[in-house]
């Protein structure tokens, strides 16, 4: 591996960990405060919000587009997920119904 | 000590993962060969950092000639969302060993993180199972940049619906959080705001703004709804 590589991926593995980790090595040590507690109940849903909404409503070079393929694919995926909460059978529909899509759109 | 049972339960929970990793993963390795690096280069990135946008910018700007300092920045900011996964995990491994801890926040992403809390009586004190489940993902991740960058494109990964496979992966995940009615509020604010934020500000900041906001918002709607009782 060369040099300048190893540094990059040292680096990077570096700044990464540490997110990843003190507050992990910290929070299991403090006593929280309940409404901490409750907000952190949020983040879940928050950030799933955060990855997925975005991804119908921006094109790849980041800029506002509604993206038909994937709002078309989103709809039945929801609502299957909704009965059927599997991630499995989840990920095979979306998958299937963008693939059809795809042959249409 | 490991949980044999736990560790076997979690790799079987990261199944629905491992489908989007590997052909993501090979994407990664296909472009790392592309922008000149090795495979064992493109693995040992897949190892030591894990963390799917930041790789692919780094590889971007590798192919821009960009000098490693930028590239750690860069990377620096796209992963301190991880802070709130972290946070959020912490309420589950309270007093566990530091090693322990060391071991099991190496490997956290978005998409371990969400289907970990998918369940969270699965992961609570129980971190045999989380590490089986993200042991198994990230293996599928070094197996497909390896795979990706010695044998190329095996696959077409914007072929057999493949862009969309990680996209209901958090799609399900996302509707398994919504358990009340104010769930739905707190993910709709969410949704509109992270739009806002991702539209007004550079990289991936939304994904951390909207956290904080939105769980601000959640904490304001809970206890607006025990005052009234």
């Amino acid at each position: 591996m060369r040099v300048s590589i190893l540094i990059l991926i040292l680096g990077m593995g570096l700044v990464t960990f540490l997110p990843r980790f003190l507050p992990m090595a910290f929070l299991t040590r403090w006593v929280i405060p309940e409404r901490v507690k409750m907000g952190l109940g949020y983040i879940p849903i928050a950030i799933l919000s955060a990855i997925v909404f975005p991804i119908l409503f921006f094109n790849e070079g980041g800029k506002v587009e509604i993206q038909p393929h994937y709002l078309l694919s989103a709809i039945p995926v929801f609502i299957f997920a909704w009965k059927v909460k599997s991630l499995w059978a989840s990920v095979i529909l979306g998958m299937l119904v963008y693939w059809g899509l795809g042959f249409v759109l | 000590m490991l949980n044999t049972n736990q560790f076997r339960d979690g790799a079987k929970a990261a199944l629905p993962v491992v489908l989007g990793y590997l052909p993501v993963g090979m994407a990664f390795g296909v472009l790392a060969r592309q922008a000149g690096l090795t495979p064992f280069e493109a693995g040992s990135m897949s190892i030591l950092v894990y963390a799917g946008a930041s790789q692919f910018l780094a590889i971007e700007m590798i192919s821009k000639s960009i000098s490693w300092f930028p590239i750690v920045i860069a990377t620096f900011f796209i992963n301190l969302r991880h802070l709130l996964m972290s946070s959020t995990l912490s309420l589950h491994f309270k007093g566990h060993r530091l090693r322990t801890l060391s071991f099991l926040s190496a490997q956290l992403t978005d998409e371990s993180f969400s289907v970990a809390m998918s369940n969270t009586s699965k992961i609570s004190n129980r971190p045999s199972y989380l590490f089986g489940l993200q042991m198994t993902s990230q293996i599928a991740w070094i197996a497909g940049s390896v795979g990706g960058a010695l044998f190329g494109k095996l696959i077409d990964h914007k072929d057999y619906g493949i862009p969309f496979a990680l996209s209901s992966l958090f799609i399900c995940l996302l509707v398994i959080q919504i358990k009340k009615i104010h769930h739905l509020w707190v993910m709709m604010i969410a949704g509109i705001s992270s739009i806002v934020f991702k539209w007004v500000l550079p990289g991936n900041w939304y994904i951390l703004l909207t956290g904080i906001l939105a769980s601000g918002i959640g904490i304001a709607i809970e206890m607006a709804g025990r005052d009234k009782k």
